[in-house]
C-alpha cells in the first residue's frame, strides 16, 4: 500500500511538471514576482543585517561613546571627578577645536579643520580611532596628527605628508602620522546642521594633547566623552554629571548617542534599509500571491473535467487538493529559494557598495540566517495561502458537474448600450471588447488589479526620485541663491561693515552679510540645539520660503522656524519660545512667527540685529553670501582668502555636487526600486492578460473559423485590454500617492526634510510606461493566437 | 414494473429502489431520472438505451458513485452508496467501479501509458498497462499523448483505463459513439469477453438500438423514466453485428 502511494505521488507529481511547463509562460512569470520580492528582502534585510553588525561592532570596538558633554572650558582633573560617578565606565576628556587648516601647495586656500586631542602614549577610552594606514602617536609627540580617513582620501593625504594648522593667525606644520577612521565621524558632519559636509571644506584631524597646547596656548579641555556601565541609568549620570560640572564651568551641550550628527545620519540611512527592506518586498509578496491566485484559478477552471475524472476514478480529496496545492508551492518553493539565493548575492553587492562609500572602521558581512529564514517563508506562505483557496474549491468540485462542458458565460446587451443605445450601432471591434468586459467581470477585475498594482509601484519609486531632484533644486536654486560664501573663524568674526567692502569688489555683484550664532530653543519641555540664523530683512541671496511655498523675509515680528521643528519642538504659529546662547546671560523670547521650508538641517532665522543681540550685542557678521561675476567665479575663492578671519569659502556649486554625490545612493536605490516596480508591473499585467486571452483560446478559434482575421481579433484585444489599463490606472495613482507618503515617513527627521512631490510629467510617462508594459505583455498571447492550429483547439474541447 | 425479472436473491449486485434524480436550474427543475427501479445480476451485461437527454448519463454517474440521488436508494454489493461519506464513496469508486466517460477522458498532459497507470496505481492489483492497451488494440500507441491520437483511439485508452484497475463492474457511456464499425465492434467483442471470462458486470449506455443486441438486458429510457426492460434471450455476437 505504501508502495503504491508513493507512485501515485509520482504520477501526480509528473503530471504537476507537465502542466506547469505547458503554461510555462505564465509560470515564469508568476514565480519571477517572488523571486523578485524574496530576492529585494534578501539583498535589503541580510544588507541591513550586515551594515548594523559593521556599527555595532564599530561601535564596540572604538568605544563609542554613551554621549559627550561639551563645555566652555574645564581642567583636566574634571576627568577623574566624572569617573567616580556611580555607573560610569569610562571617561575621555579633550579638546574638539575648529581650526583653519591649509594644504601643502594649496596655500591660499582654507578649509574648516575640526581638530580633536588624543593622548599620545596609549589609547582612548572613548571614541578610539581605527588606524587605516601608517602608525599612531608616540609619547612625546606634538609635531605629527591623524587625519580621518574620508578628508585624507579626497585631498589625496597621506602618512608623511604635511598639513598646516592656523590657529589666531600661526601657521604650524604637521606631518601626517596616519590615517584613521573613527566611530564619531563614519558620516564626516560638521555637526547636527549642516550634515552634509563636504570633505573640500570640511576634515577631521586628531592630535595629541601636548600639540593642542601649543596650538591653543591653554591645558585646558572642552569636552567629555562617556561610556557608561551596561544597564546603568543614563538619563541619571548624565544629570549628576552637569551637577559636578557646574561647578567651575559652563555647560554648552549635551549630546546623547543618538543625537550624534554622524550616528544620526546613520541610523536614519539604516533603518530607511530596514523599513525598504519590509514594506517593498511585502508589496512583491501580496503581488505574487495574487498573481498565484490567478494562475492557479485558471488551472483549476481548465482543469475541471480532469479534476472530475480524477475524483470518479478514486482519486481522494486530499491527493486532488495537494495536487492543486503543489502548483502553487512549486512557485513559492522555486521562486524562494532562486530568490534567497539571488538576494544573497546581491546582499553582497549592497553591503560592499555602502561600505566602500562610507569606509566605515570594521566591515562585517555573515551569513545571516534569520533574514535568509525569513526569506525562505515570506516566499512560500503567500504562495501557499493564494493556493489553497482554488485548491480547496478543486477537490469540493462535483465530479458529474464537473465533467459537464460548462456552458459559456452569457455575453448579453449592456446596460451601457440600453442607456447609451448608439452603442450599440457601433463597430464590433469596439462592441465586443465592451462586452466581454462586463461578460467576465472576475477576469476583467485581474488584469485591473494588475495595472494598479503595477502603476502604484512605479509611481512610488518615481515619486521619491523627483522628491530628491525637488530637495537638491529647493536647496540650491531656490533657497542658497549665492555662488559663494565666506566663513569666518569663530574666534576672529569681522564687523559687519566688511559687507561693504566686499560689495566693492570687481569680482562680486552682490554681497549679504549673515550671522549665525549657536542657541538652544526651548518650548515647554521640548529643547533643541541649533543656530539662530540673522538676515538682512531683504536678503535676496538665502531665500525663505513658507510651508505654502510663498516667499518670506525675516522680521521683528518673530522667529522663522524650519517647518521640522514645528514637531520637534510641539509649538505653533504665534507661541512663544526660549532661546538661550551662550553670548548672552538672559534668556530671549521669541515669537513664532512661522515655519519654512527647509531641506537641510533647521534652524531659527531672524534679523541680522537681533543676531548680533543674541551674539553679545556686537555688531559682528559671521560670513558673507557673494553673488559672484560670471567671469571671477574661479578665482573668486583665491580672493576671499585674502580677508583676515575667512576659515573657509563655500561654494554652492561644490556643495550642490556634494550632496548630489551623497544623494546618488538613495537615487541609484530608487531608480533600481522603479526597475523592481517595472518587472513587477510587467510580470503582473503579463499574468492577467495571458490568462484573459488564453481562457478564450475555443472562442477566438470560433472567431478565426467564421473568417475574423488575426488584425481584427489583435485590435480587439488590445482595445479590451486598454479599457482595462484605463480603470486600472484610476486607483493606481492615489494608491502609489499613499504608498508614498506611508514611505516617506522615514525620510523625515529635523536634519533633512524632504517633500513629496510627484510632478505632472511623472505621472504622464508612468501612465505611457503602463501602456508599453500591457503592449509587450499581450505580444506572446496575440502570437500565440495567431498561430492557433484551429483544428486541435476544436478538438481539445472535446477531450 | 419490470423490477423483478432476474429476481435470483443474492445474485443481485446493483439495486435501485425508486431512485430520482432532479437538477435545480434557479426557478427551472429538470427531472433528469425519476422513480427508477432496478436490479441487476452479477456478470450481467445490461445495455442503456434512449434519446438524448432521457437521463442514461445520469443513472450512470449515480450508480458509479459521483453523483447522488435526490430521493430513493442505490445498493451496490449490499452497500448502501447513500450511507457513505466521500472517503467511503471516493473508496467505492475506486475498488468497485470503472468508468467510461462520454465526453472528456483523458488527462491530456499525460501519455496513453500515463494516463492508465494513473488510475491503475490506485487500486491493489492492477492490470498491467500494456496488456489493457493490447485489449483495445493501441499498444504500439503506447507513448503518445491524447492529442495525437484519433477521438476514437482516445475512447479506447479511456476504456483500457478502466479495464486497468480490474473494477467488478464497469459503466461504459457511450463508449462506440465516436468509434467506426471496424473498430466499434472491436471493442464490443472485447467487453462482451471480459464479461464472460472475468464475470464483471458491465452497463452499456448507447443510443444506437443495433448495440443493444449484443447484451443480455435492454433497458430503455424515456423522459428520465424506464419504459422498457426485456432480457435478451439469445445476444447477438458483436463480430456479427451490422449498423
Ligand atoms: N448538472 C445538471 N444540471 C442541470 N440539468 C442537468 C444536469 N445534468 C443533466 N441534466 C439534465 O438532465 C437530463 C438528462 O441528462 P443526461 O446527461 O442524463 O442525458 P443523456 O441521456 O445522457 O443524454 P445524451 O444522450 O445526450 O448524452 C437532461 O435534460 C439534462 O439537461
Ligand atoms: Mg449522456
Amino acid at each position: 500500500m505504501n508502495r503504491l502511494k508513493r507512485i501515485s505521488r509520482h504520477r501526480l507529481r509528473r503530471k504537476l511538471l507537465r502542466d506547469l511547463s505547458a503554461s510555462k509562460g505564465l509560470f515564469l512569470a508568476v514565480t519571477a514576482v517572488i523571486i523578485l520580492g524574496v530576492m529585494f528582502f534578501g539583498a535589503t534585510s541580510i544588507g541591513y543585517q550586515n551594515l548594523k553588525q559593521s556599527y555595532d561592532y564599530s561601535y564596540d570596538e572604538l568605544r563609542f561613546a554613551d554621549f559627550t558633554i561639551k563645555v566652555k572650558e574645564a581642567p583636566v582633573e574634571a576627568v577623574e571627578e566624572l569617573e567616580s560617578i556611580e555607573g560610569v565606565a569610562s571617561v575621555t576628556g579633550r579638546v574638539n577645536a575648529d581650526i583653519a587648516l591649509a594644504l601643502p601647495g594649496a596655500e591660499s586656500k582654507r578649509v574648516l579643520a575640526r581638530v580633536i586631542t588624543l593622548p599620545a602614549d596609549n589609547r582612548p577610552a572613548v571614541n578610539n580611532v581605527n588606524l587605516e594606514e601608517g602608525s599612531y602617536f608616540e609619547a612625546g609627540d606634538s609635531d605629527v596628527l591623524l587625519v580621518e580617513k574620508s578628508f585624507a582620501e579626497h585631498h589625496e593625504l597621506e602618512p608623511g605628508g604635511n598639513v598646516i594648522l592656523i590657529a589666531d593667525g600661526r601657521e604650524t606644520t604637521f606631518g601626517i602620522a596616519g590615517i584613521v577612521t573613527s566611530p564619531e565621524y563614519i558620516w564626516p558632519a560638521k555637526n547636527r546642521q549642516e550634515i552634509l559636509s563636504s570633505a573640500e571644506t570640511f576634515g577631521v584631524v586628531f592630535v595629541t594633547e601636548d600639540a593642542a597646547i601649543g596650538l591653543t596656548g591653554s591645558s585646558s579641555i572642552n569636552e567629555f566623552a562617556f561610556i557608561v556601565e551596561q544597564d546603568a541609568d543614563r538619563d541619571a549620570i548624565i544629570a549628576e554629571a552637569k551637577q559636578r560640572l557646574r561647578t567651575n564651568s559652563t555647560i554648552m551641550d549635551v549630546v546623547p548617542r543618538e543625537d550624534q550628527p554622524s550616528n544620526t545620519a546613520v541610523s536614519m540611512d539604516l533603518e530607511e534599509m530596514g523599513e525598504f527592506s519590509e514594506v517593498f518586498p511585502l508589496l512583491f509578496l501580496i503581488v505574487g500571491a495574487l498573481a498565484t491566485y490567478i494562475f492557479l484559478t485558471r488551472i483549476v477552471h481548465n482543469q475541471r473535467p480532469q479534476i472530475g475524472l480524477m475524483r470518479a476514478i478514486g482519486y481522494t480529496r486530499r491527493q486532488v487538493l495537494i495536487h492543486y496545492l503543489s502548483f502553487a508551492l512549486t512557485i513559492g518553493v522555486t521562486g524562494a529559494i532562486v530568490g534567497t539565493i539571488a538576494g544573497y548575492l546581491l546582499s553582497e553587492v549592497v553591503t560592499r557598495f555602502y561600505v566602500g562609500i562610507l569606509g566605515l572602521p570594521y566591515t562585517q558581512i555573515q551569513i545571516q540566517w534569520l533574514p535568509i529564514g525569513e526569506g525562505l517563508v515570506l516566499g512560500i506562505i503567500p504562495c501557499a495561502i493564494a493556493g489553497i483557496i482554488p485548491a480547496y474549491a478543486a477537490s469540493r468540485l462535483s465530479p458529474a458537474e464537473a465533467m459537464r462542458i460548462p456552458a459559456p458565460a452569457a455575453g448579453r446587451k449592456l446596460l451601457l448600450e440600453k442607456v447609451f443605445p448608439f452603442l450599440t450601432r457601433m463597430s464590433s471591434v469596439w462592441k465586443i471588447p465592451l462586452r466581454n468586459i462586463f461578460r467576465n467581470r472576475r477576469r476583467s477585475l485581474y488584469t485591473i488589479i494588475g495595472v494598479t498594482f503595477g502603476i502604484s509601484l512605479i509611481l512610488v519609486s518615481a515619486a521619491f526620485i523627483d522628491s530628491i531632484d525637488y530637495f537638491l533644486n529647493l536647496q540650491f536654486e531656490r533657497i542658497q541663491k549665492y555662488d559663494a560664501q565666506m566663513v569666518f573663524s569663530p574666534t576672529q568674526l569681522p564687523p559687519a561693515t566688511m559687507v561693504s567692502e566686499v560689495q566693492a569688489w570687481d569680482e562680486v555683484d552682490r554681497a549679504e552679510p549673515v550671522l549665525q550664532v549657536p542657541v538652544r530653543l526651548f518650548r515647554g519641555d521640548e529643547e533643541y540645539t541649533t543656530s539662530a540664523v540673522g538676515l538682512p530683512p531683504d536678503s535676496d541671496l538665502y531665500r525663505l520660503y513658507s510651508t505654502a511655498g510663498d516667499r518670506v523675509n525675516v522680521s521683528d515680528e518673530g522667529i522663522l522656524l524650519s517647518g521640522s521643528l514645528e514637531g520637534v519642538l510641539d509649538t505653533h504659529v504665534g507661541d512663544v519660545i526660549a532661546v538661550v546662547s551662550a553670548g548672552v546671560k538672559e534668556v530671549q523670547f521669541y515669537q513664532v512667527a512661522g515655519f519654512l521650508q527647509q531641506p537641510m538641517g533647521a534652524f531659527g532665522f531672524v534679523t541680522l540685529e537681533e543676531a548680533q543681540v543674541l551674539a553679545g550685542g556686537q555688531s559682528v557678521i559671521s560670513g558673507l553670501m557673494l553673488d559672484v561675476h560670471p567671469d571671477y567665479l574661479d578665482s573668486i575663492r583665491e580672493k576671499a582668502y585674502t580677508v583676515p578671519g575667512v576659515a573657509s569659502v563655500e561654494l554652492t556649486s561644490e556643495s550642490n555636487d556634494k550632496v548630489v554625490e551623497l544623494m546618488s545612493f538613495i537615487r541609484n536605490m530608487m531608480w533600481i526600486m522603479l526597475g523592481f516596480g517595472a518587472a513587477l508591473a510587467l510580470a503582473i499585467v503579463f499574468t492577467t492578460v495571458t490568462v484573459n486571452i488564453l481562457e478564450r483560446r475555443p472562442e477566438i478559434a470560433t472567431m478565426r473559423t467564421l473568417g475574423q482575421d488575426k488584425g481584427r481579433i489583435a485590435s480587439m484585444i488590445t482595445i479590451e485590454n486598454l479599457l482595462l489599463v484605463i480603470v486600472g490606472i484610476i486607483p493606481g495613482i492615489p494608491l502609489g500617492y499613499l504608498l508614498a507618503i506611508y514611505l516617506f515617513r522615514l525620510f523625515q527627521a529635523d536634519i533633512m526634510t524632504f517633500y513629496l512631490i510627484v510632478y505632472p510629467t511623472t505621472y504622464l510617462w508612468t501612465i505611457a510606461l503602463i501602456i508599453v508594459i500591457l503592449l509587450i505583455s499581450q505580444i506572446p498571447s496575440i502570437r500565440h493566437i495567431n498561430r492557433l492550429d484551429l483544428a486541435r483547439v476544436i478538438k481539445e474541447q472535446s477531450t | 414494473m419490470p423490477d423483478t425479472i432476474h429476481a435470483k436473491a443474492g445474485d443481485i449486485v446493483l439495486k435501485l429502489e425508486d431512485v430520482s434524480r432532479t437538477y435545480q436550474m434557479g426557478a427551472i427543475e429538470v427531472k433528469a431520472l425519476t422513480g427508477i427501479a432496478l436490479d441487476i445480476t452479477r456478470g450481467g451485461f445490461v445495455a442503456i438505451l434512449g434519446p438524448s437527454g432521457s437521463g442514461k448519463t445520469t443513472l450512470l454517474n449515480l450508480v458509479g458513485g459521483i453523483d447522488s440521488p435526490s430521493s430513493g436508494r442505490i445498493t451496490v454489493d449490499g452497500i448502501e452508496l447513500s450511507a457513505l461519506d466521500d472517503k467511503g464513496l471516493t473508496s467505492y469508486r475506486r475498488n468497485h467501479i470503472g468508468f467510461v466517460f462520454q465526453f472528456f477522458n483523458l488527462i491530456p498532459t499525460l501519455t496513453a501509458r500515463e494516463n492508465i497507470e494513473f488510475a491503475a496505481e490506485l487500486v491493489n492489483a492492477p492490470r498491467a498497462p500494456d496488456d489493457v492497451l493490447e485489449v483495445v488494440g493501441l499498444k504500439e500507441r503506447a507513448d503518445h499523448y491524447p492529442s495525437e491520437l484519433s477521438g476514437g483511439e482516445q475512447q479506447r485508452v479511456a476504456i483500457a483505463r478502466a479495464l486497468s484497475k480490474d473494477p467488478p463492474i464497469l459503466l461504459c457511456d457511450e463508449p462506440t459513439g465516436e468509434l467506426d464499425f471496424e473498430t466499434g465492434k472491436h471493442i464490443l467483442s472485447s467487453m462482451r469477453t471480459i464479461n464472460k471470462q472475468d464475470g464483471k458486470t458491465i452497463l452499456l449506455v448507447t443510443h444506437n438500438t443495433a448495440i443493444g443486441e449484443i447484451a443480455d438486458r435492454v433497458i430503455r429510457l424515456r423522459s428520465g423514466e424506464i419504459i422498457e426492460d426485456r432480457i435478451n434471450e439469445s445476444p447477438i455476437d458483436p463480430q456479427g453485428l451490422r449498423w
